[in-house]
Order: C-alpha cells, then structure tokens, then sequence
C-alpha cells in the first residue's frame, strides 16, 4: 500500500467517525454568540479607553507629584526630594458606567469588607480568605463559556485586576472568591455530593496573586446566608 | 450607514455560523472526544469569530480558523488545568444519558498525536484542504505539511486494523 493509498484510508475512516456524529448539534444559538461577541467588543473598547485614562491621569499624578516632593526636576536649585509615602489600597472595587465592577486586587486582607463593598454594589457575592467553598454557599453549575461570559481576569502592576459581568449573571447566582495566602491550589477533590452525582466544587483558579497567593472565583446559589440576598 | 454596515456584517456571520457550526462541532468533537466541551470550546470559537469578523471574513478558509481556535482554546484549557483545579460542566460528573463521549482506537490514536501533526491531518483530512491552501493557513511549508502527514497517517494507520474501529457511545 503507497502513501497516497494510506492516506485514503484513513481519510475515509476519520470520515466515516465524523459522518457517524450526525445526530450531534450545536446547541448554542446564534443570539448567544453575537451577544457575547458584542459585550466582549464593548470591553475590550472600554479597556482601551480606561488604559488611555490610566496614563493620562499617570502622567498628571507624576506632575503633581514632581511638584509637591520638591524633585529637583522641578525645582531646581533644591537639594534633594522629600520621601513620599502613600499606603496602597490592599483592593479597591470600580464600578463601571456599563455596570461592569473591576476589582484591582494586591492583597486580599479584608475579605468581608470587599464582600460588603461588592453587595453594596448589588452583587451577590461570598468572598473568604480560604479557596474552600463556604460551607454555607451551594456550588452553583458552571460551564466554561458561562465563566468566561461573567469573568474577565488580567494583572497589571502585580496585582490581580478581575472584572466581573453582572448582567451576566444567571437568575439565581452569585459570586464566589476565595484566595489563599500559601500559594495552594487545593488538592482539587471532590468537595459535595449530591444525589448519586460527585459534584466538585464549581471554582477557577484565575492567577497568582503578588504575594505568591492563589485566588479562586466561581459561582454559588445565592441566598441570605451565602451571598447575603 | 453605518448601521447598514453592520446588518450586513451580521447577516453574513449568521450565514457563516449556520452553514459550517455542525461541520466544525463534529470535527472538534472528534479531536476533543467529549460532546459538552466540544460545545463550549464551538461556542467560543465562533464568539472570537464574530469578535473579529472583519478579519475573519477575509480569510482564505475562516472555518479553518474557528476549528483551530476551538482545538488552540483546548490546548490553553489543558495547559491551565495541569496546574489548577478549573472545574466547571467537564469536571462535574453527568447522568450517562446526558454524555456523549467518542471513542476507538483511531480516534484515541488522532487524539495523541503532537498538536502540529493533528493539525495537519484536521484540516488535510477532515476539513479536506489541499496541501498549499493546509501549508499558507499553518504558516509552514508545503513539504512540512507533507512531513507532518506522512507521519501522522502512519500513526493513524496502524490504529485502523480494519475500517470498524470506531465506536460511537452514547
């Protein structure tokens, strides 16, 4: 048998293997994949716009500050610059014109009071400095395209910047984060079951944090006492 | 006019996504074996598509493109979960009636070929493009794509040893 013969035969094979999943449909419709093309063109534009601000108001804030430290850029005929320090915010929660919330973290050593700061924003929303599920939250179905609809992550500066979509939240859910200082991810086991299912708790690990730490975010049923509504 | 424009655009993505979204799933399907992740890995493929449309569009085969995309976002899903727990509808154990899962020696043999190779044999063979057209979408030579073929078929070949090693299970 040559090659060319070869190659035949496995072409048809590969082709009867593909023929014989006619019964198999996509079951994603049309309107899903514009509108989810569409809010991630309107991010991606308003990541371009909020990144031009950024350096625009960088360049005003290092003005401001050349003027008031006494460099001797700015000053010139001064001795040397007077230190100055500012404490950063260990996170800090924006909330964005399209209801978009960005969450810019450096250290998570306040998860309750991000957690307040995200339901005041009418996010349902757990967050603890474990990446274990709270025992009072219920791990809510998660599926890749619905993780990647609700969350965007990115780190600038060293820091984790996560973006969370609430209108894209399905009816019911709420907001997971977790983080964990040792840099562990978790041994990965399943942590509830259900029925005669194993159900492993619904969490993505979406970067290491500056400090070497590991943050989780998912999804959970919301509810009173998991996610406060 | 502007508005127009983009009727326009859309209409021809929804043409677009209606005439190849099954091709592209079963031929995902095939490389990935598993129906839900094949959906997902579709879906998100397509979005990038429309993403990008106007580039897309112009493309010599853009399902081409969408299939690799969806094979590429499968690599990256792998390479993440080796060192993460990314739990999600894949990690979740199903009810056997809800799992569509592909199976047989050739395809586990398609599956464990080197990505570039599989590559190869997925848009030579089962996207049925020619070697020159296979060689410009790739960015590699001609005689590379022939390389990677001849390789991978003999692979593949020796996993068919008769034309019933398929099995579709459901």
């Amino acid at each position: 048998m040559n090659d060319s013969d070869t190659v035949d035969v496995v072409r048809d094979s590969l082709t009867t293997a593909k023929d014989s999943l006619a019964g198999v449909h996509v079951n994603t419709p049309l309107d899903a994949i514009v509108r989810n093309g569409r809010a991630r063109r309107r991010r991606h534009r308003l990541t371009g716009l909020t990144g031009a601000m950024a350096i625009t108001a960088g360049m005003a804030l290092a003005v401001t500050a050349l003027a008031s430290s006494g460099h001797p850029a700015s000053q010139s005929g001064h001795a040397a610059s007077h230190p100055v320090t500012a404490r950063l915010a260990a996170w800090t929660v924006a909330k964005q014109a399209n209801g978009d919330i960005k969450i810019t973290i450096r250290e998570l050593s306040d998860p309750s009071g991000l957690q307040s700061t995200l339901r005041a924003d009418g996010v349902p929303a757990n967050v603890s400095s474990s990446t274990q599920l709270d025992p009072s939250c219920q791990p809510y179905p998660m599926t890749q395209a619905l993780f990647t609809s609700i969350y965007q992550m990115g780190v600038g500066s060293g820091n984790t910047v996560l973006v969370i979509h609430p209108s894209a939240l399905p009816g019911g859910a709420g907001v997971q984060i977790g983080a964990s200082v040792d840099g562990r991810a978790g041994d990965g086991s399943p942590h509830q079951v259900a029925g005669n299912q194993t159900v492993h708790q619904p969490v993505h690990q979406v970067g290491a944090r500056a400090d070497n730490g590991v943050l989780r975010v998912g999804l959970v049923y919301a509810s009173q006492q998991c996610t406060g509504s | 006019m502007r508005v127009r424009g983009m009727e326009q655009e859309l209409t021809e993505f929804a043409e677009f996504y209606e005439s190849t979204r099954e091709d592209c799933l079963r031929i995902v399907l095939l490389n990935v074996g598993d129906l839900h992740l094949a959906q997902d890995l579709v879906a998100e493929a397509y979005t990038r598509a429309w993403v990008s449309w106007r580039k897309v569009r112009a493309l010599e085969v853009p399902r081409a493109w969408v299939v690799r995309i969806a094979l590429n976002t499968h690599v990256s899903w792998w390479r993440r979960r080796r060192r993460e727990v990314a739990l999600g509808d894949h990690d979740t154990a199903m009810p056997a009636d809800q799992v569509t899962v592909v199976s047989g020696d050739l395809l586990a043999a398609l599956r464990r070929l080197p990505a570039r190779q599989r590559e190869v044999v997925t848009l030579r063979l089962l996207l049925d493009m020619d070697t020159e057209t296979t060689a410009r979408v790739l960015g590699i030579a001609p005689g590379t794509v022939g390389a990677h073929l001849h390789q991978a078929v003999a692979k593949l070949r020796a996993a068919i040893p008769s034309h019933h090693g398929q099995e579709i299970s459901k």
